[in-house]
């Protein structure tokens, strides 16, 4: 007790404290006004977002970031504030940044870059896919992956929330399944066959390269119920990854083999995975080294030796695992010494026998 | 993985076949998945391969003891690479250990240390992955280990001994005990009030010091005529057993030498309980001392075996403690069923012999393989020697004839050069998985390149999951590893953090600043990569100043370096670490503090000023 009164006397003591404001230097924050993002003449204020009316006619509406997806943040460990203008088609009529410390500047790269992939979100639908690497291309950040990512996250997070809550765009509140504590132990192929496991496989011929081999072959799959989890990662790290799951949350695994990477190495220094991240309806989920598991091998019986594998934990409990979700994989690969992003995904759904 | 070792190329590719439809896309055999298959099929038995490839993990934690360099080492096995080095009782300038006010209240101004035996806590006889012991030899000192962090956390000075030698804890039900033997004989006290002792040998004493491991604080020693060197425990939580090789209290080497006969010393861990209840105890140097002398108590038993014994380990079963002869070229295989029938005096303590084969020249220790085996360091043949429990007993039987044909020796393979200890993959738990062995040799002459006079030791990696012991791999060890354990790798895992907890330690900076009091500067800085909490303090020469930094990184992996330029301070501190450091702020002048571990692309720009104004 008394240390701790020593503690907060010294807590009230200290001075000033100099050495953050060195954080400035590394933070942008920019002017906005609503016009920036949506041609309007008039806006109303609503909750979380403006309605931007043209004469009477409403014509679409604007939006903060941080008022919808504020848990989504960057290579800096800060959210990204992003102004968003969306007609009431579900057309992107402009973003703009407005505050981040992303250190881009810090590969190489200047603000602007960061501007000229803004400038691409414009006419964009966000009824359809809008995935970094297809849709949306790295050329003018390439390099800075978890600054586009989760960028891209934001806005298709921030705008579908808009659209759902405008009634422009309906996701059915299912109601979330159980899983069952059944166990029985499954082989590699009962996994595969029953959709347990899903596969995504991407070939070389895919990337443009002269080969016949699959550049990456990978195995994504629900953790949860035990007679996936325990037959894939085996009984004790099933039963160490439960043990962190025990206040909530759920779990992938992604496993895979072949040249490419699902990894990377990015999140070694950002601890952020950047290659990869699940989205489901109006929500993206990107996972973080803090709560993932590096996975060497494949317990089920007859599976095939992996180059790479980890467990992923959602803590968001936005994520309902037992509904469809997509995997998407942003790949980086490299043809001769030009480096280059393709997308892919591959849809997940638990099958029934997993649920009660 | 038995699972995986079976597995056969048919069936991979039907599986492959499922696989493709799954996908939804044509079935495509990919080249390299049928090269991965050739690949496993070098984890087959007696054919294990030792490569790790770029990506891939090791299957076993091997925890090394350092030697005079008095550290603990992590070496990943089978691929023998070395992952981290755990100062324990040196110091550490690229950690600041023995810099830092946190390691300083441990070390106590000692930073030399002798490490030889570092053992896993327990529970029901395997690793439960929470703790390492280690032993320093040099000063007295048993120092525990955290496996989440990978560091020390408590250092126990053990006081009436000295050549603090044999380690070992406690197998089942899990370890509240630790046990550590001194191999030096000296006048107990020893010091001015027991002067009169100091040049009568006869007057030194051997003691086996019992420790609290949770507490890591000492419960009693039990005080012997003996010397120990050798340390083990059983499988039933009911003894502590050793060797000893001066039962003559020699102090030269000829007097050490001159009996036939020594003993193999077992510990009641029961009786030594109710001496401790009944009081039978005097306090010495403020330890409970338990006379466990020949004819003053019934704690110990002792057994006679060939003079000059070294190792005593325990088979994987429980069953048998085998020591091995050294100065005699056999092992004393002794049924531990049985002690309990010698405690009692139902039967002579030499009849707890069950055999008594002969090795080689110099046996030294001895390590299972799960399957029925001992593997023996012979030290003066040079070689590791697989012999057949169960057939040396069958042969001990049927008397000298069969004894002379060595049928329970399965297999020799000489190793360069010279080994001292010997341990094979668990083989200190009832799980000895049989599938590796390494041989800690003390001479490496011509396996690495010349690097001068004194020269690395060399660890041989040895394949024993076949018939055959294989040899696989050579690795310089710099000195000197005496023993390691080999721990399966799932067990280590769960418990390994990335991060500290942050406010374990009280004085944890959650923001920065500067306090004086009169002479005494306290600074609390944070650190997040690439900007210190404070850009510039001004202090007075002769200010007593405590540095205290926070790391406020979250991403594993990355720790920051603290250094004060010309004030030769330097530490590290991981995610959410903190350590503090007091220093008279003694030289006037500018002195840049800069972070010594890289963390950031501007690294190198994480710097600020102290000023120290005349």
């Amino acid at each position: 007790m008394k240390r701790l009164i020593i503690l907060i006397f010294l807590f009230v003591m200290l001075a000033p404290v100099k050495g953050y404001s060195q954080w400035e230097f590394f933070e942008h924050r920019y002017k906005y006004k609503l016009t920036d993002v949506l041609e309007a003449d008039r806006f109303e204020k609503k909750d979380g977002y403006w309605e931007g009316y043209r004469g009477n006619r409403l014509v679409g509406y604007v939006f903060l970031s941080k008022e919808w997806t504020k848990k989504l943040v960057g290579y800096s460990g800060k959210h990204m504030e992003t102004l968003i203008g969306m007609d009431t088609e579900g057309r992107l009529t402009g973003v703009k940044i407005i505050f981040h410390s992303e250190p881009i500047v810090l590969i190489g790269l200047k603000e602007k870059n960061y501007q000229d992939f803004m400038k691409q979100y414009k006419g964009r639908s966000i009824k359809e896919e809008l995935t970094v690497g297809k849709q949306i291309s790295m050329d003018a950040i390439t390099g800075a992956t978890v600054t586009a990512v989760v960028q891209n996250a934001i806005i298709l997070g921030s705008a579908r929330k808009v659209a759902a809550v405008t009634g422009m765009m309906q996701f059915a509140k299912k109601k979330r399944g159980k899983i069952s504590t059944k166990f029985r132990r499954l082989t590699w192929k009962e996994l595969l066959e029953s959709g347990a496991v899903r596969n995504l496989r991407v070939t070389s011929e895919s990337l443009g390269m002269k080969s016949k081999e699959v550049y990456l072959d990978l195995y994504f799959a629900v953790v949860t119920p035990p007679s996936i989890g325990r037959s894939l990662l085996g009984d004790r790290l099933y039963s160490d990854i439960m043990k962190r799951l025990k206040n909530g949350g759920s779990a992938i695994v992604v496993f895979a083999r072949g040249k490419g990477s699902f990894k990377g190495s990015g999140y070694a220094r950002g601890g952020v995975f950047d290659r990869f991240n699940i989205e489901q309806q109006d929500r993206v989920f990107v996972f973080r080294d803090r709560d993932y598991r590096i996975v060497t091998e494949i317990k089920a019986t007859g599976a095939p030796d992996i180059r790479e594998g980890g467990v992923f934990i959602v803590r968001d409990a936005e994520f309902d695992q037992t509904s469809p979700f997509r995997f998407n994989l942003i790949l980086p690969f490299r043809i001769g010494a030009k480096k280059e992003f393709k997308s892919f995904g591959a849809e997940y759904r638990l099958p029934e026998r997993f649920l009660e | 993985m038995s699972d995986k070792v079976k597995f056969n190329r048919r069936n991979f590719l039907q599986i492959l076949g499922a696989a493709g439809i799954a996908a939804g896309s044509g079935v495509l055999i990919p080249k390299e998945t049928l090269l991965a298959r050739t690949e496993k099929d070098s984890r087959r038995r007696g054919h294990q391969s030792n490569e790790v490839k770029p990506g891939e993990l090791d299957d076993y934690y091997g925890f090394w003891s350092g030697g005079h360099s008095g550290e603990v080492r992590v070496i990943g096995v089978p691929s023998m690479r070395e992952i981290k080095r755990i100062p324990v009782f040196n110091m550490d300038v690229a950690t600041g250990w023995g810099i830092t006010n946190e390691s300083k209240k441990l070390l106590r101004g000692r930073y030399t240390g002798d490490t030889h035996h570092v053992h896993g806590s327990y529970k029901n006889g395997t690793y439960d992955g929470r703790y390492l012991f280690v032993n320093d030899k040099l000063n007295n000192r048993v120092a525990r280990i955290r496996i989440d962090y990978m560091e020390v956390d408590a250092i126990v000075d053990i006081p009436n001994v000295q050549g603090l030698h044999g380690l070992f804890p406690q197998r089942y039900p899990k370890t509240e005990w630790v046990v550590a033997n001194s191999e030096f004989q000296v006048p107990v006290p020893n010091d001015e009030t027991n002067a009169s002792a100091f040049t009568k040998p006869k007057q030194y004493y051997g003691l086996h010091t019992i420790i609290d491991a949770e507490r890591m604080s000492i419960v009693c020693q039990v005080l012997v005529d003996e010397n120990m060197d050798l340390a083990a425990t059983d499988y039933k939580g009911k003894y502590s057993m050793t060797t000893s090789y001066n039962t003559e209290k020699g102090v030269t080497i000829s007097e050490m030498l001159a009996s036939d006969y020594d003993y193999m010393l077992v510990f009641h861990w029961g009786r030594i309980k109710e001496a401790l209840r009944k009081g039978n105890y005097t306090r010495i140097n403020g330890v409970k001392v338990i006379d466990g002398r020949k004819g003053h108590s019934d704690i110990v038993l002792r057994i006679p075996v060939p003079k000059n014994p070294h190792g005593i380990n325990v088979s994987p079963d429980g069953k048998y403690a085998i020591c091995s002869g050294k100065v005699s070229p056999t092992c004393t295989v002794v049924d531990l069923d049985l002690i309990d029938l010698a405690f009692e005096g139902k039967i002579k303590p030499e009849e707890c012999i069950v055999a008594q084969p002969e090795i080689g020249l110099g046996p030294l220790h001895t390590t299972f393989d799960g399957r029925g085996n001992a593997y023996t360091s012979v030290f003066i043949d040079s070689t590791n020697v697989k012999w057949n429990i169960q057939k040396a007993i069958e042969a001990e039987k049927k008397g000298e004839e069969e004894k002379k044909k060595k049928e329970y020796i399965i297999d020799v393979l000489d190793i360069h050069y010279q080994v001292g200890h010997i341990m094979a993959s668990m083989a200190e738990t009832k799980e000895a998985d049989g599938k590796w062995l390494v041989s800690l040799n003390k001479f490496s002459k011509d396996r690495f390149l010349n690097a001068g006079p004194v020269k690395a030791e060399n660890d041989q990696l040895i394949d024993i999951s076949g018939k055959k012991l294989r040899l696989v791999h050579d690795s310089p060890a710099y000195m000197e590893p005496h023993d390691c354990i080999i721990v399966r790798r799932d067990i280590v895992e769960p418990n390994v953090k990335d991060r500290y907890d942050m406010f374990e330690h009280p004085l944890a900076v959650t923001e920065s600043g500067v306090k004086r009091n009169g002479k005494n500067v306290i600074i609390r800085m944070t650190s997040n990569a690439p900007v210190y909490g404070l850009q510039e303090v001004r202090l007075k020469k002769g200010d007593r100043v405590t540095l205290i930094v926070t790391n406020h990184d979250e991403i594993s992996d990355l720790s920051h370096g603290v250094a004060i330029s010309n004030y030769n301070i330097n530490f590290v501190i991981g995610p959410f670490q903190t350590k503090s450091v007091t220093f008279t702020a003694d030289k006037v002048g500018v002195f840049w503090v800069y972070c010594t571990n890289f963390c950031h692309a501007l690294h190198l720009e994480m710097r600020m000023r102290l000023i120290v104004e005349p």
